[in-house]
């Protein structure tokens, strides 16, 4: 019994071995998705993306590491992606951030 | 609803007294005896059980999650398609939702959805623009949303 | 001996919503690349990735909750909360496309945004 144990604890290992090398190879294509974007807008979709990549790497990295401390960084990173985006696209349609006469 | 919940908390405390335990436990078995007791007595009781909300709120969360899978499987096989033979295009659909939080939701449930993605609200907050991947029939994909997530929104906030 | 097995069921299941979610995140910036135009790419963006993101989230949780029996609320928090943001950045990305005057990619179809647009500023 307990060697079947140690065999799933072991796939285990592999299998974050695994998503570590799928997401690093979805950053990468998400690198090249910004250099090449035609439009503005493109850039924005990969930027959002790779800030959900990120929370996915800080995620299987809490399980590599088997620690609580990085739960706190997939929140955070989670919160500034989603500001950030929505910051990009004002700015995008309107050409300013915080527009001061508001309507 | 909130004369029902202020009853029912009553009832837990009650039964946390009556039994001298002042612990957590306690307290939920107070909460559950008072739900018991609310859906018995919910004859005399105005308003409809509060719970019942609550079984609606489950089921919009359920159907949520359903259609979030299957676009997701869409999506993956459109993916992974040579050559995908795609017709996008944007079409309105006429809301009958009114407050702003419904419109968010409903929105929000559109966009993760199989093929479709909100766009943009009208100025007069009556038509929704819905970009839609591949879309075979304009008329039968507004049925359909108007169907499910119109109606179970409408289910939960009416 | 049955809590040797849950266990085993436990890794089982980890390692299967750790390879979903890989799967679902890798697929949607496949989609991203070879998408024609931003509108279809959110659909790849928005959906794929939050289904991934909840899969890996939910297999950290299981993790953590089955070798250290720590129960992590953080967690269970992030899934909540990107499901509720990756809509609305998605809607915000798109109007701003489509008010940059960024034209979609249309075969047989109508862009009906486009002729409400031009309807309310010909009265």
């Amino acid at each position: 019994m307990t060697e079947v144990l140690a065999a799933t604890e072991n796939i285990l290992n592999v299998t974050i071995i695994i998503c570590f090398t799928g997401i690093s190879v979805s950053l990468i294509l998400l690198l090249y998705q910004i250099i090449k974007g035609p439009t503005q807008p493109d850039r924005a979709v990969a930027l959002d993306t790779i800030g959900i990549n990120l929370m996915g790497i800080a995620g299987i990295l809490s399980i590599f590491l088997a620690t609580t401390k990085l739960t706190d960084v997939v929140l955070l990173i989670g919160i500034l992606g989603f500001l950030g985006t929505l910051a990009i696209a004002k700015y995008l349609e309107k050409g300013v951030i915080i527009d001061r006469d508001l309507d | 609803m909130a004369f029902q919940i202020v009853i029912n908390l009553i009832i837990a405390f009650m039964w946390m007294f009556l039994n001298e335990s002042y612990s957590a436990p306690g307290f939920i078995g107070g909460y559950l005896l008072g739900i018991l007791l609310l859906f018995l007595l919910s004859k005399f009781i105005p308003g409809t059980f509060y719970l019942k909300k609550f079984f609606k709120i489950i089921s919009l969360i359920l159907l949520f999650i359903k259609e979030l899978i299957s676009s997701n499987i869409d999506i993956v096989k459109l993916v992974y398609t040579p050559n995908p033979e795609v017709e996008p295009g944007i079409f309105a659909l006429p809301i009958e939702v009114k407050s702003n939080w419904e419109i968010t939701l409903l929105a929000n449930l559109i966009s993760l959805t199989p093929g479709t993605l909100s766009i943009a609200v009208s100025n007069d907050n009556k038509q929704l623009f819905i970009h839609a991947m591949d879309i075979d029939d304009i008329e039968e994909s507004i049925s359909s949303i108007k169907n499910t997530f119109e109606k179970a929104i409408m289910e939960v906030t009416r | 001996m049955i809590e040797t097995w849950i266990e085993i069921i436990i890794n089982i299941i980890i390692i299967l919503f750790l390879l979903v979610g890989t799967l679902f995140i890798l697929s949607a910036s496949i989609g991203i690349v070879r998408f024609p135009d931003v509108y279809t790419r959110l659909h790849a963006a928005t959906k794929g990735s939050t289904l991934g993101i909840a899969c890996i989230l939910i297999g950290a949780f299981l993790y953590l909750y089955s070798a250290h029996s720590i129960v992590s609320g953080k967690l269970l928090l992030a899934i909540v909360f990107i499901l509720l943001t990756a809509p609305v950045s998605a809607h915000m990305i798109s109007r701003a496309a489509h008010n940059n005057g960024i034209k979609p990619f249309l075969k047989n179809r109508n862009d009906e945004y486009e002729n409400a647009i031009k309807k309310q500023q010909s009265k």
